[in-house]
């Protein structure tokens, strides 16, 4: 059997194992480590384990566990609540000023966190049921914290970008500093979604009550302080790392404890809140690093059957195209994988195979990595498969169903797939940015 | 009769090994044709580096190419490979130490007693460091993370240096994420080959060592298992690429150091940078004293190192 | 036989359960190892050990941690069909594919064991009975005699070269303790489609 063969037969048993609905890791491992005892007897026996010396090797993977905690301990202990409050004043008179609003929280919360767990949970348990309380159509605001919340990982801090940047050998920085336009732009659009929706259709989300928006001036600028912990929190992370005083992974542990001792200060780190956030944690990071082992391992035998360089081949020479056909096709192929493949294995088993492509057909790194960052956002949330699905049911109010997350985020995926030809089409968006800070 | 197949991984990166390793195995798959094939990996790419030794012993990879020290092999010489602290000056010094003065055959003697086939040793450049802060006396080495071979830093780290091992691949962003202020691990033309030019921007100019010293491995039952004319061709390829090498680093080393553009090049006085290659010849002794072997490699390179200097020029200057 | 599988889930259950309640406070260990590395560099000479020790720490907390993340249900599963299915159905398909994660886990143990053997110095093709070996040379002889069934100790290629036998056990301990708990799983769906509670 050719080796082409050998990795479609690879790809399609792990599907099959994926849709019989066995854990993530254990579908992804089992179908590596087999392939790889079978094609290269006892020996092969070792990769998966091999796996887990080069995944400990991996340092940026040190963030996950950092960037997790700090997420629990945000919307854990609630200190994401002033936040929420803020915006609810502020934005009320609005019509669907509140879905504005938790959008703006949403990028706030982005700037705080590399994952999208934190705004997904701060929505979720804060901004959600309040926004039912004021008769908020529930699809709408259900996909407005879903997509709000996959900021996370397009505006900087993002532990994708991190991951990507060591993929792609690229740099974090300036990876980070180009996810920031992309970012608000995409934010922006979502908000003018929100806009026109609720001219078209008032009733999706109403004004506030008077009673509610009286509230006295004072009372409201007071509210506005609530805005300075997260900058605080951003900027006791990032200006450290900008300045190269500390490095990345030691970025994340400082920006765990402060979001730690925030929660101390105010009061809100109870015995339960600490439990919650300790565990949950341990869940979550276990989920990823079982997943990243496994892929690891599929990805070593994948790699070794010469997948990339077939595609590659496959791609230029025989079927001829351009290279933006051969862009547009990835990103295509890239949504449609994302919809059933888990997202942190399609990053460790297809980014490697498609940079060194996009690299080959002469595009600029950065600007692909945030072009990926899109579309994993994309993927995060699509169902079948999606780490943001699977949160917002964990997390959501017993009376959003399935089918309503599942709707939910039509127009949202929508929105982004145009943000996402907007990058394409000008770069500069994205590249600006970095190159404006880096002289490049 | 179908194809011999073997899985070969190199401890360099892609873009280095286009030059080190690549024209190589294109030239040997040509040459073997439909008998051999050779599929190369990169760093990292099959197994880790850390693991290549394990992983050739087990047959998971059948051949190798990195330097001892590296692919942390569990032998007398580890500590040997890659740069030994002022063991040579060029990277003529290597292959002459291996086939006039006796290594090859300590390392034939050390490898055999693990399973694994040593095939032959080369060399590679000299070892300089690359910095994103300058360095122009002793003291700006201390407190610098610096990703280097695990041997020279344990000799470094008497100067404050901070040794920094990660997978090859992730050092460039290591540089820019902040986990690492600066490298010890090439010379100028791997810098600019591999792009740590892009993310430093000093060349110190005084070396730790003069040369590289790595090798080609192989899994010794894979290697018993070639008829004799592949082996042949095998070695003739290594060759090949031991002198790719011995012409592409010595050349770019001297006109990048000229007409490079990306780094500034800096110098610690000769005087100054006496102390270094002093506390050489005492870690030369601590490491003598660990085994009866490393004695032996140590006696030679002191040999060597002597009948040099009483060569005079061109050998040896002063 | 019900019995005996409900002391079994029961006591793997209960001892993973403790185990993944201690190491979830490795959190706090790997933040402070990272804060440490900055602290060092900062005011005195950076630590030579941070990173691999906080490499270690994150191994350990994940592969000790993963039977109890089992338990929390926090390891997904992709629910396109799974998610409709019945409780019955679900039990029937899981433990028959638990099967896979099985094998899986075999591997990864078997290979654990064997670069810990080739950690603690042994080339061969035995591990298992090199491990037999040792384990009798030390019930027998006691700490000298096992120290002559070890060679040579494999050493992370770093300057700071710790030996990596200890993380290399914790990982066999860890892999092992995901069988347990991946068997304990197994039992539970039996017991769901025999209809009794464990
Ligand atoms: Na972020
Ligand atoms: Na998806």
């Amino acid at each position: 059997m050719s080796y082409e063969m050998i990795a479609i037969l690879m790809f399609s048993t792990m599907m099959l194992m994926l849709f019989t609905g066995q854990r993530v890791f254990g579908a992804i491992g089992f179908v590596g480590v087999i392939s790889a005892v079978l094609l290269w007897g006892p020996g092969g026996s070792d990769i998966g384990f091999s796996a887990a010396m080069k995944l400990m090797k991996w340092y940026p993977l040190l963030t996950l566990p950092m960037f997790i905690f700090m997420g629990y301990v945000l919307s854990e202990s609630k200190i994401a609540d002033d936040l929420y409050k803020m915006f609810h004043v502020w934005m009320g008179p609005v019509r669907g000023g509140l879905a504005i609003g938790t959008i703006l929280l949403m990028v706030l919360i982005s700037a705080m966190n590399g994952l999208s767990v934190a705004g997904m949970a701060i929505g979720a348990t804060i901004a959600l049921p309040e926004l039912l309380k004021r008769g908020y159509d529930k699809q709408m605001v259900t996909g407005v914290i879903q997509a709000g919340s996959s900021l996370g990982i397009l505006v900087p801090p993002s532990v994708v970008l991190v991951l990507y940047a060591m993929i792609a050998r690229q740099p974090v920085g300036q990876l980070w500093l180009a996810g920031v336009f992309p970012g608000l732009m995409m934010a922006a659009m979502f908000i003018a979604y929100v806009v026109i929706r609720c001219r078209i259709q008032p009733e999706l989300g109403p004004v506030l009550p008077p009673e509610d928006r009286d509230i006295p001036r004072a009372e409201k600028l007071r509210l506005l302080r609530a805005g300075v912990l997260p900058l605080v929190i951003f900027a006791v992370m990032m200006v450290p790392f900008i300045n190269g005083w500390t490095s990345l992974v030691e970025s994340s542990a400082v920006g765990a404890l402060a979001a730690f001792l925030a929660a101390v200060l105010k009061g809100r780190m109870t015995r339960e809140v600490f439990e919650n956030s300790v565990r949950n944690t341990l869940g979550i990071s276990c989920m990823f690093m079982w997943i990243i082992l496994a892929a690891l391992g599929f990805g070593a035998v994948f790699d070794g059957l010469g997948a990339v360089r077939a595609i590659e081949s496959l791609f230029t020479d025989q079927l001829g195209l351009s290279p933006w056909m051969i862009l547009i096709l990835m990103q295509l192929s890239f949504i449609v994988m994302g919809t059933f493949l888990d997202d942190t294995a399609m990053l460790v088993i297809v980014a490697p195979l498609y940079v060194p492509l996009v690299d080959a057909l002469g595009f600029d790194l950065i600007w692909y990595g945030v072009l990926y960052t899109i579309t994993t956002q994309i993927a995060y949330m699509t169902p079948p498969f999606g780490y943001n699905l699977f949160l917002m049911r964990a997390m959501a109010p017993a009376e959003i169903g399935l089918r309503d997350i599942y709707r939910s985020i039509v127009p949202f995926v929508m929105v982004m797939i145009v943000a996402l030809t907007i990058v394409m089409a000008f770069p500069q968006i994205a590249l600006w940015l970095p190159e404006y800070v880096y002289g490049k | 009769q179908s194809t011999i197949k073997w899985r070969m991984q190199t401890y360099a990166g892609p873009a280095l090994a286009e030059h080190v390793i690549d024209p190589a195995i294109k030239m040997f798959n040509t040459i073997a044709g439909d008998r051999m094939q050779i599929e190369l990996f990169y760093a990292d790419q099959l197994v880790p580096t850390g693991e290549l030794f394990r992983a050739m012993q087990r047959g998971t990879i059948d051949a190798v190419q990195s330097d001892d020290d590296s692919m942390a092999s569990p032998t007398e010489v580890t500590v040997f490979g890659g740069y030994f602290p002022f063991a040579s000056r060029y990277s003529l010094d290597v292959p002459v130490l291996f086939n006039q003065y006796g290594l090859n055959e300590i390392w034939d003697e050390e490898y055999s007693k693990v399973g694994v086939k040593h095939i032959s040793a080369g060399s590679w450049d000299p070892c300089h460091f690359a910095t994103k802060d300058p360095i122009r006396s002793l003291k700006d080495l201390e407190g610098k993370r610096v990703f280097t071979f695990p041997t020279a830093g344990r000799f470094l780290a008497q100067f404050g240096v901070v040794p920094v091992t990660l997978p090859w691949e992730d050092i460039e962003v290591a540089v820019q994420t902040g986990e690492l202020d600066g490298i010890a691990w090439s010379g100028i033309t791997e810098d600019y080959t591999v792009g740590w030019a892009d993310v430093t921007n000093y060349f110190l100019t005084n070396n730790i060592s003069g040369a590289w010293a790595g090798s080609f491995f192989a899994n010794m039952d894979r290697w018993n298992e070639l008829p004799e004319d592949l082996q042949t061709l095998f070695r003739v390829c290594c060759d090949q690429s031991h002198y790719y090498r011995q012409w592409w680093y010595w050349g770019g080393e001297a006109s990048l150091r000229v007409d490079g553009t990306k780094m500034e090049l800096t110098t610690i006085p000769d005087a100054e940078w006496q102390t270094v290659e002093d506390a050489a010849v005492k870690f030369w002794d601590e490491i003598a004293a660990e085994s009866e072997t490393k004695a032996r490699v140590v006696e030679i390179f002191r040999k060597y190192n002597s009948d040099m200097a009483k060569a005079g020029r061109p050998y040896r200057y002063g | 036989m019900t019995a005996l599988m409900g002391a079994y889930v029961r006591g793997v259950d209960g001892f993973n359960r403790r185990i993944g309640r201690f190491v979830m406070y490795g959190i706090f260990v790997m933040m402070a190892i990272l804060l440490w590395s900055s602290i060092s560099k900062t005011f005195f000479n950076p630590s030579m050990w941070t990173l691999e020790m906080a490499q270690f720490a994150m191994v350990a907390y994940y592969i000790l941690g993963g039977p109890y993340s089992i338990q929390l249900g926090a390891n997904v599963r992709m629910d396109l069909f799974y998610g409709d299915w019945s409780v019955e159905k679900k039990a029937w398909v899981d433990a028959f594919t638990v099967f896979f994660l099985l094998f899986y886990l075999v591997i990864l143990f078997h290979g654990a064991i064997v670069s810990t053997a080739y950690g603690l110095g042994y080339f061969g093709d035995a591990p298992y009975g090199y491990f037999g070996g040792l384990i009798w040379a030390f019930v027998t002889g006691g700490p000298d005699a096992a120290g002559e069934v070890l060679g040579h100790m494999e050493r992370s290629p770093t300057a700071w070269r710790p030996y990596l036998w200890p993380i290399k056990i914790i990982m066999i301990f860890g892999f092992f303790l995901m069988l347990l708990q991946a068997i304990s799983e197994l039992l539970k769906d039996i017991a769901t489609l025999r209809g009794v509670t464990l």
